[in-house]
């Protein structure tokens, strides 16, 4: 019996055994869908490999070579026939993804002959030779460990090499089985890399295990006529619409959609072009949804007019899209109702309420300055240059919108006394960016030299989502949840389930934490729950803002209080729910 | 003034405002030395403070910005040392990708913000943590070759990094706690003083 599992879909080896990559693509097989062929070293070879003092023994070898073959087979290619080459991924798979594991090795089995085969195949030598090139570099930085600045499109695959060979004294073989071999033992090396120890030490998983070894053979979305890549999600991952929306871009390869270096088309292209494989691909798409329960998120290729599905995850979504698709995948039967108020969290709930500004008054009103949206919100304040003025008045009860420069630390302070930050430098990822994102404060960074003092003591309205600074105070929209289509009845969902009763208004005593702050640090904001919970329990009734967490809700539970007073029940009621 | 009485000066502008032990972490100096430092920074007026938290007044910042060039001079003649802080500025950018990527996620054509549901999509932020913290150690090591104090910043982002394994969050981008942006966030401003750089974002 092999060592090596084909991953036909004949079967579905547990993703204990298997990892997760390999669990997936046996998944997809045993639906039906057509997966570029791979096989898998499974987990406890890695214990044996180390066990050995970090060798592989011949039957492995030999089995892992059958499973080649087996790629080979079924694609029709060869690992490293210039004629009709096969190039393969190795990535490593654990039953828990952890850090310092081995990234994977893509393009692996390119040679000089194979490199000016492919290109011959494709009539695309700069693609033959960049593909080459990275895969050095790939193969250099992780197999062989070189210290190598980040890839940059250029170099020749021998120049790679060279710098390669400088760093670490060992040359990238120019066999494919070699490769093939090197690779392999990489992953198994690093499930005892320091950090993947260093972690499975602080979480106390269990030395015992490894990681299993997936090999894929690559399939080519640039081979003429007829070929392509794109990515489909079952749903509008915006705002949530039940139809399939996705990009797709003709000759293109691997990461050339996810890059942007390309430009891309809408499926419609696909449709035009190739209907058959669009039916097919959203008949795929809907099978994984189904199965799945949740809305998917699916790279695939097209190599030379037949359909292969490389990924499929749950995708990532708005929070307008979160709460639209738990409520129709529960109308549709994919899910229950107890699943739907498990699904949407209290957070996306809270965006979804975020006071905004209606298009007519966005139309009508006068536009300061624009630049780039840094953190969603928006909020109205007098513009002020200095952080410590900022402070000063903001804890006299004004609401001030700091405008500056651009930020260092020292107006760190001045930005959480803020209401909303405006910068003339910078772009999204900036310091003062990844600081007001961690303060959750609407900013608009990069507006132009000159435009914060030009600020300076106006009356503003920032809306941090669309980038805009307008003149004077906007009259901003409310979303309540019982006017809202789908909140309205997520909310319904929420009350029956909820133990805890949450109302806007109550007559009985109620205990202020917005007045008591003693369960908040002041200086890290930590809510220190065993205090919180002191202060609830015997309560008839509490409100507060520090209620509307995860420490809020856990402290609920364990004091036995049992009404809750807040402006917004449904996300106290998710927060309760989810305990 | 003495060194550290000078240092605890640039330490408390780095940080804007602290207490000694504040101020002493960052520069990997005694506490109760820095108290003294602080102190006297008070009774020369050039800083103020209450209840044991200190910043710097505005004459503290214009003797600062007077005393940089002179103190600092042979930082800034030193060709490795400035290489360095090159490097330093190109590793910021991708660490301000990466934090990017923490708390936002994308969705469709456009990004959301991240609600930390999804554990593979972190855990794959955190294990790029580890990789950047590996070229900081490189480029920041060199720096430190140079100037040691600039050291203390790679122990400080080290202890943020094994809060992250160890499950606590806040300590990626955390604003009120001594995340991994927040310590790299002062080591930046303490470069481009060192340097006299004029900050470009």
């Amino acid at each position: 019996m092999s060592r090596v599992i084909f991953l036909d879909g004949s079967s579905l080896p547990d993703r204990d055994i298997i990892g997760g990559k390999a669990w997936s693509v046996a998944r997809m097989r045993s639906l039906g869908l057509r997966v570029p062929p791979a096989f898998v070293i499974p987990v406890d070879e890695c214990r044996r490999y180390h066990d050995a003092g970090r060798k592989f023994d011949d039957e492995l070898w030999n089995d892992v070579l059958s499973g080649v073959r087996a790629i080979e087979e079924a694609t029709g290619r060869r690992l490293g026939d210039a004629a009709s080459p096969l190039l393969v991924s190795v990535r490593s798979g654990a039953a828990v993804s952890m850090p310092g594991m081995m990234d994977t090795v893509l393009n692996l089995g390119i040679t000089d002959e194979v490199e000016s085969g492919l290109a011959q195949q494709t009539g695309d030598t700069k693609y033959a030779r960049e593909t080459h090139a990275r895969f050095c570099h790939q193969f250099g930085d992780i197999v062989l460990k070189a210290d190598l600045d980040p890839y940059v499109a250029g170099p020749t695959a021998d120049e790679v090499r060279a710098l390669v060979l400088d760093d670490v004294g060992e040359s990238i073989p120019d066999d494919p089985y070699a490769q093939l071999r090197a690779a392999i033992s990489a992953v198994f090396d690093s499930w005892e890399s320091a950090r993947a120890r260093s972690y499975r030490k602080h979480w106390g998983i269990s030395e015992i295990g490894g990681t299993a070894v997936t090999v894929q053979a690559m399939v080519f979305g640039n081979l003429g006529e007829g070929s392509g890549t794109g990515v489909l999600f079952t749903r509008n991952p915006l705002n949530g619409d039940p139809t399939p929306y996705g990009e797709w871009l003709p000759g293109g390869q691997g990461d050339d959609v996810v890059g942007g270096t390309h430009a891309v088309l809408q499926l419609n292209a696909l449709l035009e072009k190739m209907p058959a494989v669009h039916t097919e691909l959203l008949s795929w798409a809907n099978t994984l949804e189904q199965e799945n329960r949740e809305v998917q998120d699916v790279e695939f290729t097209v190599e030379q007019g037949r359909l292969y599905l490389l990924q499929t995850r749950t995708a990532k979504r708005s929070p307008d899209a979160a709460v639209r698709i738990a409520v129709d995948l529960v109308n549709e039967g994919l899910i229950t109702e107890d699943m739907a108020v498990q699904r949407v969290t209290a957070e996306q709930v809270d965006t979804v309420l975020l006071p905004h500004i209606s298009a007519e008054t966005a139309a009508s009103a006068k536009v300061l300055v624009s630049g780039e949206p840094a953190c969603p919100g928006v909020a109205c304040g007098i513009g002020v240059v200095d952080p410590d003025e900022t402070e000063r008045r903001a804890q006299a009860g004004e609401d001030i919108v700091l405008v500056r420069p651009t930020t260092s630390p020292n107006d760190v302070h001045g930005m959480i006394a803020s209401v909303a930050v405006v910068t003339d430098l910078g772009g999204s990822t900036s310091h003062a960016a990844v600081v007001t994102r961690a303060l959750g404060r609407p900013s608009v960074v990069g507006v132009g030299d000159g435009a914060a003092m030009s600020m300076a003591g106006k009356l503003l309205t920032v809306d941090g989502g669309a980038g805009k600074v307008y003149e004077g105070r906007l009259p901003l929209i409310a979303t309540e949840v019982d006017e809202h289509p789908t909140l309205r009845t997520l909310s319904a969902w929420a009350s029956e389930r909820c133990a805890i009763t949450v109302v806007h208004e109550f007559a009985g005593s109620v205990v202020d934490l917005d007045a008591d702050r003693s369960a908040v640090d002041a200086e890290t904001g930590k809510i220190d729950v065993e205090k919180l919970t002191a202060l609830l329990t015997g309560a008839e009734a509490a409100k507060g803002g520090v209620l509307n967490s995860p420490e809020g809700a856990q402290a609920i539970m364990a004091s036995g209080i049992t009404t809750i007073v807040a402006p917004r029940r449904l996300p106290i009621q998710l927060r309760l729910i989810q305990q | 003034m003495s060194d550290l009485d000078f240092l605890a000066l640039h330490g408390l502008a780095v940080r804007k405002h602290g207490g000694p032990a504040t101020v002493a972490s960052l520069l990997g100096a005694d506490e109760a030395a820095v108290g003294v430092a602080l102190e006297g920074a008070v009774a020369n007026g050039y800083a103020a403070g209450a209840k044991g938290i200190f910043m710097v007044a505005p004459a503290g910042q214009a003797y600062l910005a007077e005393q940089y060039p002179v103190v600092f001079a042979d930082a800034r003649g030193d060709e490795a040392f400035v290489n360095s802080y090159e490097r330093f500025e190109k590793v910021n950018v991708d660490l301000l990708t990466l934090m990017t990527d923490w708390q936002t996620m994308p969705a469709g054509g456009g990004r959301v913000s991240n609600d930390h549901s999804d554990v593979d999509y972190d855990q794959g932020i955190i294990d790029r943590l580890g990789s950047l913290h590996e070229r900081a150690e490189r480029v920041i090591g060199k720096a430190a070759d140079a100037q040691p104090r600039v050291g203390r910043y790679l122990v400080r982002l080290e202890e943020a990094y094994d809060k992250v394994l160890a499950g606590d969050r806040d300590y990626v981008s955390g604003v009120r706690v001594d995340s991994y942006h927040t310590v790299w966030f002062e080591l930046h401003e303490d470069l481009l003083r060192m340097l006299g750089r004029t900050r470009q974002e």
